[in-house]
C-alpha cells in the first residue's frame, strides 16, 4: 500500500537568479519522524516553504495525498501545520488569542471575530500553553512583551492546537533550555488525544542543528546548496555524512 | 567659481521668493479706501458682540456644526476602512483576485479624493438645493477616498510573513483577513481617527459658508453684513470650539482590551453602515433633481468655454497653488528665524493659530476690504492659512529636538539666529519639506474654495457654470480639476519619497 503523504517530485527553484533548490526528490511516508540538517543558508526553510505550499518551486512538483496543492481544499491543506523559524506570530495580539489563531482553520469567521475581541473561549488554547510549560501570566500579554523562549512555545502552542497530521518546523528547539527541548520534543513528535494520554504517530519533517536531538528520529535527511545529499535511517548516520553537508 | 549646491535648509528659504512678485501686484491693487473696515475687522476682535440673543444662537448653529461634523465623520471612517481593506493589495492575495480591480479601485477613489468637499458640495447643492444631508455627503465623498488611502498605506505596511503564516492555517478567507488586517485598522483608528474628526468639523465649518448650515453659514452671513462684532463671537466660539475639541482628544484613549466598549464600536459600526446605506437609497428615491436633467447632460454638446480661456484657467490654478505652497513652506521658518526670542515665539503661535481657526474664505473676504481681486491675493490668502498650520508643526518638531547641538554653537560665540539655524532647524528641514510636500496636495485641492471665493481659476468657472446649469462646463472643471491634483499628488509622491 502506498502511504506517502507528501511527495516533491524534481523540485528546483529560483530566487534573483539564484538557485535555491535543485533538483529535489524527496517522499515522506506517514508517521515517518525526519530530521532536516544541513547549515544556514543551504535551502531548509525554502524547502519547508514549499512543502506547506507557501512558495511554488519554479519547476517540479508538489504532491500532498497523491493530490497536486492546486487539487486540494481547504481542510486538506489545513492537514498540514508549520512552525516557522521567524515564528510569524502576531505581535498585536495577545499570547492566547495567537494560540486560538491555530483554530481558525476548523471554526467560522464569528470565531475569529470573537478572537480578536477577546469574548472567545480561550480553554483550548490554554491547555496546549500548559502543555508547552507557558505559566498563565503570560496568557494575555502581548507577544511583543514576552521572552524570544515564551514566544517559541506559543508558536508551537498555535501549531499544537491545529491537531494536524503533518508538522514541519523549522528550528523549533530555538530559545529554549535543555529541560524544555526535551518536553516540547516529545509534544512535537507524539499526537495526543482528547485526554492528552493516548498517542499516535505524527509525521514530521523537522529542521534542525542539534545533532544530539536525531535519535528521535527515524530518518535525516542533509541538505547543501539545495540539493539532497544523503537520505538514511538516523541510525546510519555517520560522521562521514555529516562532513558533506557542513 | 563654485558651483551652487542647494541643501535642505536652503530649499526651505528658497520658496519666500514668490513674495517678490506677489508683494509688488498686491501693492499695485490695494485700495486704501477699505482700510477702515480693516481696522473695524481688527477692533472687534477683542470686542465680540456677547447678548442672550446671540449665545443661543452660538449654541444652535454649533450644535449643527458638530452633528454635520461628527456624522460626516462616522461614516467617512467606517467606510474609509472598507475601501482601504479593499484597496489593499493583501485582500486581493488573500481572495486570489486579479491585481487589475485593485488598480481600478485606487484609481476611482484617487479620483474622487481629488475634488475638494466645497467643489462636492457646491455641485451636490447645485443638484439637490441646499438640505442639511448634502453637507455630511459632500463631506463623507472625499473623505472616504482620503481615509480609504491612509487605512490602505497602513495595511501595505503589514510583514508579508504574518500574511504567509495565517494564510498557511488554511482557514476561512474572511477569517483570516479579519485576523490579519484587524491590528492595523485599530491602531489606524486610534491615531488617525480623532484628527480626521477635527478635519470634519473645520470642513463643515467651511461648507456652512457656502450655506449648507451651522456656524459657518452664520459667519458668512455676518460678515456679509458687516457685523464684525457677530463675526467675532462665531470666531471665538469656533476657537474655543477647536481647542476644547483638542483638549478632550488628548484625554481619550480607545481601550480595545475592554470587552464592553468593543462590542459597542461595534454595533455602531454596523448601525452606521445599515443606516449609511438606508438613508442612501431613501436619498437616491426622494430627490426630484430639479436642475439636473440626466447625466448624459454631463457629456453632451460642445461648451461655450473657449480653449484658450480654459487653458488660460488652468494656468491660473497651477500658478496659485505654486505660489501658495511657496508662502506656506517658507513663511513660517523666516518668520520664526527672525523673531527667535520667547516674546515673538507667542505671538507667532497665536497668530498661526488665528490663521488657522478663520475659513481660507474669510480670510480672502477680509483681505479683499482693501485690496482688489487677484491671483496673487488668493495665493497670499491660502498660503498664509497653510503656513498657520505648517508652523504648529515646525513649532512642535522643534520644541522636541535635541538643542545640544544650538547650545554648542552658542557657546562659540555663534549670533543666536545663526545657531538656531544651523543648530535647530537644519536637522528639522527635511521633515519639514516632507510634511509640506504632503500639505501641497491640500493647497491644491484647496485652490477651489478661494477660487470661488476670489473669482480665480477653475474655482471661478466653476461657480459661473454652476450658476447658469453649464452641465458639461462642470464636467469639464471638475476632469480639468481632478486631473491638476492627480499630477500634483503624483510629483509630490516622489518628493516625498525621495525626502523619506
Amino acid at each position: 500500500m502506498n502511504n506517502t503523504l507528501l511527495e516533491l517530485k524534481n523540485i528546483s527553484y529560483k530566487y534573483k537568479n539564484n538557485l535555491i533548490l535543485n533538483k529535489v526528490n524527496l517522499k515522506i511516508n506517514s508517521g515517518e519522524k525526519i530530521a532536516l540538517l544541513g547549515k544556514s543558508g543551504s535551502g531548509k526553510t525554502t524547502l519547508i516553504s514549499v512543502l506547506n505550499g507557501t512558495i511554488k518551486p519554479t519547476q517540479g512538483e508538489v504532491k500532498l495525498f497523491n493530490k497536486s496543492f492546486e487539487e486540494l481544499d481547504r481542510k486538506q491543506k489545513s492537514k498540514i501545520t508549520t512552525i516557522w523559524q521567524d515564528l510569524r506570530l502576531i505581535e498585536d495580539l495577545s499570547a492566547e488569542q495567537n494560540v486560538n489563531c491555530g483554530l481558525l482553520a476548523e471554526n467560522n469567521f464569528y470565531f475569529a471575530f470573537k478572537n480578536l475581541l477577546n469574548i472567545s473561549s480561550f480553554k483550548k488554547a490554554h491547555k496546549y500553553m500548559q502543555l508547552c510549560r507557558l505559566h498563565n501570566s503570560v496568557y494575555h500579554k502581548k507577544i511583543r512583551k514576552l521572552s524570544g523562549g515564551q514566544k517559541q512555545r506559543v508558536a508551537i502552542a498555535r501549531s499544537l492546537i491545529q491537531g494536524s497530521n503533518i508538522l514541519l518546523a523549522d528550528e523549533p528547539f530555538n530559545n529554549l533550555d535543555p529541560k524544555l527541548i526535551t518536553t516540547i520534543k516529545n509534544l512535537l513528535l507524539e499526537n495526543l488525544d482528547k485526554n492528552n494520554t493516548k498517542k499516535s504517530p505524527k509525521t514530521a519533517l523537522v529542521a534542525l542543528h542539534r545533532l544530539d536531538l536525531l535519535k528521535d528520529f527515524d530518518k535525516v535527511i542533509g541538505i547543501r546548496d539545495g540539493k539532497i545529499f544523503f537520505n538514511i535511517k538516523s541510525n546510519n548516520l555517520k560522521k562521514l555524512h555529516l562532513d558533506k553537508i557542513y | 567659481m563654485n558651483k551652487l549646491k542647494l541643501n535642505y535648509t536652503s530649499l526651505s528659504f528658497l520658496p519666500i521668493l514668490v513674495c517678490i512678485p506677489l508683494g509688488s501686484q498686491l501693492i499695485n491693487n490695494i485700495h486704501f479706501g477699505g482700510f477702515k473696515l480693516f481696522q473695524e475687522f481688527l477692533i472687534s476682535a477683542f470686542n465680540p458682540k456677547i447678548d442672550n440673543e446671540i449665545i443661543i444662537t452660538v449654541i444652535n448653529r454649533l450644535n449643527e456644526t458638530i452633528l454635520i461634523g461628527f456624522f460626516s465623520w462616522l461614516v467617512s471612517i467606517i467606510f474609509g476602512a472598507i475601501f482601504g481593506i479593499i484597496s489593499s493589495n493583501i485582500f486581493y492575495k488573500i481572495f486570489n483576485i486579479p491585481n487589475f480591480f485593485y488598480r481600478i479601485i485606487r484609481f476611482f477613489l484617487t479620483i474622487i479624493r481629488s475634488i475638494h468637499e466645497v467643489v462636492w458640495g457646491i455641485v451636490l447643492m447645485q443638484i439637490y438645493g441646499i438640505n442639511f444631508s448634502i453637507g455630511i455627503i459632500a463631506i463623507c465623498i472625499p473623505y472616504i477616498a482620503v481615509n480609504s488611502k491612509v487605512f490602505a498605506e497602513q495595511l501595505e505596511t503589514i510583514d508579508y510573513k504574518r500574511f504567509e503564516s495565517i494564510n498557511q492555517i488554511n482557514a476561512p478567507k474572511f477569517s483570516s483577513l479579519l485576523t490579519i488586517v484587524w491590528n492595523p485598522i485599530i491602531n489606524t483608528f486610534k491615531n488617525f481617527g480623532l484628527y480626521r474628526l477635527e478635519c470634519s468639523i473645520r470642513s463643515t465649518v467651511i461648507l456652512g459658508l457656502f450655506g449648507i448650515g451651522g456656524i459657518g453659514t452664520n459667519i458668512f452671513l455676518s460678515f456679509q453684513t458687516l457685523n464684525f462684532r457677530e463675526l467675532w463671537t462665531y470666531l471665538w466660539s469656533l476657537a474655543i470650539l477647536i481647542i476644547l475639541s483638542g483638549l478632550i482628544f488628548k484625554k481619550i484613549k480607545f481601550n480595545t482590551t475592554n470587552k464592553i466598549i468593543s462590542i459597542f464600536f461595534i454595533a455602531v459600526f454596523f448601525i452606521t453602515i445599515l443606516f449609511s446605506f438606508s438613508y442612501f437609497l431613501y436619498f437616491i428615491f426622494n430627490n426630484n433633481f430639479e436642475n439636473f436633467n440626466s447625466v448624459s447632460s454631463l457629456f453632451k454638446s460642445s461648451s461655450d468655454l473657449g480653449l484658450f480661456d480654459f487653458l488660460k484657467l488652468i494656468l491660473e490654478t497651477i500658478i496659485l497653488s505654486l505660489l501658495s505652497t511657496g508662502i506656506a513652506i517658507s513663511l513660517p521658518p523666516v518668520v520664526i528665524g527672525i523673531f527667535n526670542n520667547n516674546t515673538s515665539k507667542f505671538f507667532i503661535k497665536i497668530f498661526a493659530f488665528i490663521l488657522r481657526l478663520i475659513p481660507t474664505p474669510v480670510i480672502l473676504l477680509i483681505l479683499l476690504t482693501f485690496n482688489n481681486p487677484s491671483l496673487s491675493l488668493a495665493a497670499l490668502t491660502l498660503g498664509l492659512h497653510n503656513a498657520g498650520i505648517t508652523s504648529k508643526l515646525l513649532f512642535t518638531n522643534l520644541e522636541s529636538q535635541d538643542r545640544r547641538n544650538y547650545i554648542a554653537m552658542k557657546s562659540l560665540g555663534i549670533s543666536k539666529k545663526t545657531s538656531w539655524l544651523l543648530g535647530l532647524f537644519s536637522q528639522q528641514a527635511k521633515s519639514y519639506l516632507a510634511y509640506c510636500a504632503y500639505r501641497s496636495d491640500i493647497i491644491i485641492r484647496e485652490t477651489a474654495i478661494v477660487g470661488v471665493i476670489g473669482s480665480i481659476g477653475l474655482g471661478w468657472q466653476l461657480q459661473e457654470s454652476l450658476t447658469s446649469f453649464a452641465w458639461q462646463e462642470v464636467t469639464i472643471v471638475l476632469i480639468a480639476y481632478s486631473s491638476i491634483a492627480i499630477v500634483g499628488e503624483l510629483i509630490n509622491g516622489k518628493i516625498k519619497n525621495s525626502l523619506t
